[in-house]
């Protein structure tokens, strides 16, 4: 009877202190500059010293790539650019060399709606800099004159080790993939880490594994023109969710608006589309996919992300209609009152 | 007092940190409501414009009121009447219910409501 | 009906009008606690416990099942609210607490006293109000927010009520 009473003293005990202990505290949070952006990291049920770990690992990470691969500042990037440009074959590490196979291999489902060798036509436009373009718009002739070039994918010579263009047109500019790319490889140093429950948000770009304790972590869209959410959506597992909006980047003039994804096909922004939620499990793809379907817009974007792969589409165009798939439909939870015209549109 | 009084006391003031723990989350401003009228209707409604709304139960009518980013039931046919009694209801997860007429009132969150969004 | 018809006499013992007062005194207490406001209406601290708890320790299980039934049931009768939400609230509350308090009568050794036996029927009281509350009447996750505030409440009138019955059966004794 002693004994009994003991070892339920004790329990009671443990149970006071597991209860008093906060279920919050087990969550961190961490803000970083990467990217020209602010990128959000959370980690779930680890020690704060073992996440800040990580999330220094992670911050290193993404600078490394940054600098690899920027569009416009001195880069390995910028340096491959010029030497393809003159026609030189350029020798490259494994890395790089899957980083090129993949972005051809997205270009190229796509359709090239995802084209990152117009890395000129983005130069033109003027975003390739840090600061926003004043404008004017490009001339339509010089508009016309380097689409008749045709910088594409298509134009590299890729092997094991070496990567050679027969365009000189070419130009790359990966904004619409480095970022997933750098989520993904930042996402396996926190696992390599022990860590299994997280988000990696870059503003629009967002991988997320595990859970948040003992509910799953709950993702917000923004609203593509006024401020607020326009709906939530739930993970599972390991996935990523991407947004890509046309009210990142653009300028103004003359009281038109001109926003940073150029459609390759005719080299002026991208029409009809606000914006464009992915869910998918790699964030590359589901970058990549995000910025195709804002260029294929309420005709093409099925089409497209069939070629891609993708069944979880969210597209609102400039109407705020919505356009999803079913897929999509079941996981997106509309936060605002009354909810969107909603078209569903199935991607098989 | 008993061993096992003892032991009782213990478990029950054990317990209650767990509960608060689990079912109570910072307060912050709402953004909208969300009334729940019987099992199956739910209705969702922003604090951000001033309205009247009448919400039928079993009993009547329940009158709720928004005003300035806040809600209260203003009259309802239950006896108690302890739903206007809640007064005015602001912070996330505040909450009123009229239980007769099988109504309730809750106020849902901003941005602490997601753990990350997507721009 | 039939012609050997036989008288039965009830002689109520003392014990009998004691019992009978008890339960008087618990239908009272029952019908002034209906007075009191709370943040869910209809779900009451259960203060008539104090008497459930002092018929147990006086006169066993059985009989304190029955004075906590009538309670209930004569209470809500006399107040009106019989069959409604309020009653099936404070029915399911006083079946809780008397299962709870049957339970722990059945502990061996010294067992419970006074104070154990009023926590444990309070929290079993408030616990399954509660419960009752969410599943039949509010199927709203808001109402979760008011539970540990309920609970500790029930923990407080658990003690503050097995503290009387101390005093009431040290006065008795």
């Amino acid at each position: 009877m002693q004994k009994l009473y003991h070892t339920a003293l004790c329990v009671c005990i443990v149970l006071i202190a597991t209860g008093c202990s906060d279920n919050e505290s087990k969550l961190h949070q961490a803000r970083l500059v990467a990217f020209g952006t602010l990128v959000d990291i959370s980690t779930w049920g680890v020690d704060d010293d073992v996440a800040e770990q990580a999330v220094a690992a992670v911050e290193s990470t993404f600078n490394k790539i940054d600098h690899t691969w920027h569009a416009w500042h001195p880069s390995d990037l910028t340096q491959i650019d010029t030497q393809l440009a003159k026609g030189e074959q350029v020798e490259l590490d494994a890395d790089k060399i899957a980083f090129f196979k993949k972005a051809m291999r997205l270009a190229d489902a796509s359709g090239e709606l995802f084209n990152p060798a117009i890395g000129k036509l983005i130069a033109l436009w003027g975003f390739n800099q840090d600061d926003r373009p004043q404008g004017p718009p490009p001339d339509p002739a010089a508009i016309t004159s380097l689409l008749a070039l045709h910088p594409s994918m298509d134009d590299l010579i890729i092997t094991d080790t070496t990567l050679k263009s027969s365009n000189p047109a070419v130009r790359f500019d990966f904004g619409g993939y480095a970022k997933g790319y750098a989520i993904d490889q930042a996402m396996a140093v926190l696992r390599a880490r022990g860590i299994d429950n997280a988000i990696i948000n870059a503003g629009g770009d967002l991988r997320a594994i595990g859970v948040h304790g003992d509910r799953p972590w709950r993702i917000g869209i923004r609203h593509p023109r006024n401020p607020g959410i326009i709906a939530s959506v739930e993970t599972s597992g390991d996935e990523s969710v991407f947004t890509s909006g046309t009210y990142e980047r653009f300028f103004e003039y003359d009281g038109v608006t001109y926003h940073h994804i150029i459609d390759p096909r005719d080299g002026y922004p991208a029409k009809h589309t606000l914006s464009v939620t992915i869910i998918y499990d790699d964030a590359a793809t589901a970058d990549t996919a995000a910025t195709a379907l804002v260029v294929a817009g309420p005709e093409l974007w099925q089409k497209t992300a069939a070629q891609m792969g993708i069944t979880q589409v969210m597209l609102i165009d400039d109407q705020l209609t919505v356009y999803m798939t079913p897929a999509m439909a079941k996981r997106i939870h509309f936060e605002i009152d009354p909810p969107p015209k909603v078209i569903i549109g199935d991607v098989s | 007092m008993t061993r096992a009084d003892f032991l009782v006391a213990m478990l029950a003031l054990g317990m209650l940190p767990l509960l608060y723990n689990r079912y109570w989350e910072e307060p912050v401003e709402g953004e909208d409501a969300e009334i729940m009228a019987g099992d199956d209707k739910k209705l969702k409604v922003s604090l951000n414009t001033n309205r009247r709304l009448n919400i039928e139960g079993p009993l009547g009518t329940s009158v709720l009121e928004v005003q300035d980013s806040r809600i209260r039931f203003v009259s309802s046919p239950c006896r108690g009447k302890q739903c206007i009694h809640s007064g005015w209801l602001q912070n996330t997860g505040d909450f009123a219910a009229c239980l007769p007429n099988h109504i309730s009132v809750t106020v849902r969150g901003n941005n602490r409501h997601y753990d990350a969004i997507n721009f | 009906m039939s012609s050997d018809a036989r008288q039965i006499t009830i002689n109520p013992t003392r014990e009998d009008y004691r019992i009978a007062w008890l339960t008087a005194l618990a239908i009272t207490i029952h019908i002034v606690e209906s007075a009191l406001p709370s943040p869910v209406p209809g779900i009451k601290p259960g203060l008539a416990n104090v008497i459930t708890i002092v018929v147990l320790l006086m006169y066993g299980w059985p009989t304190a099942a029955w004075v906590a039934m009538l309670r209930v049931v004569v209470g809500s009768l006399v107040i009106g609210t019989f069959l409604t939400p309020t009653f099936v609230l404070s029915f399911s509350g006083a079946v809780a607490s008397i299962t709870v308090l049957g339970i722990g009568s059945l502990l061996p050794g010294k067992g419970l006293g006074p104070i154990g036996y009023s926590l444990l029927a309070a929290m079993a009281h408030m616990a399954t109000q509660f419960t009752v509350a969410y599943l039949l009447f509010i199927p709203h996750p808001g109402l979760f927010k008011l539970l540990p505030v309920l609970m500790t409440a029930s923990v407080v009138f658990g003690i503050v009520s097995g503290l009387v019955v101390s005093a009431i059966m040290n006065r008795i004794r």
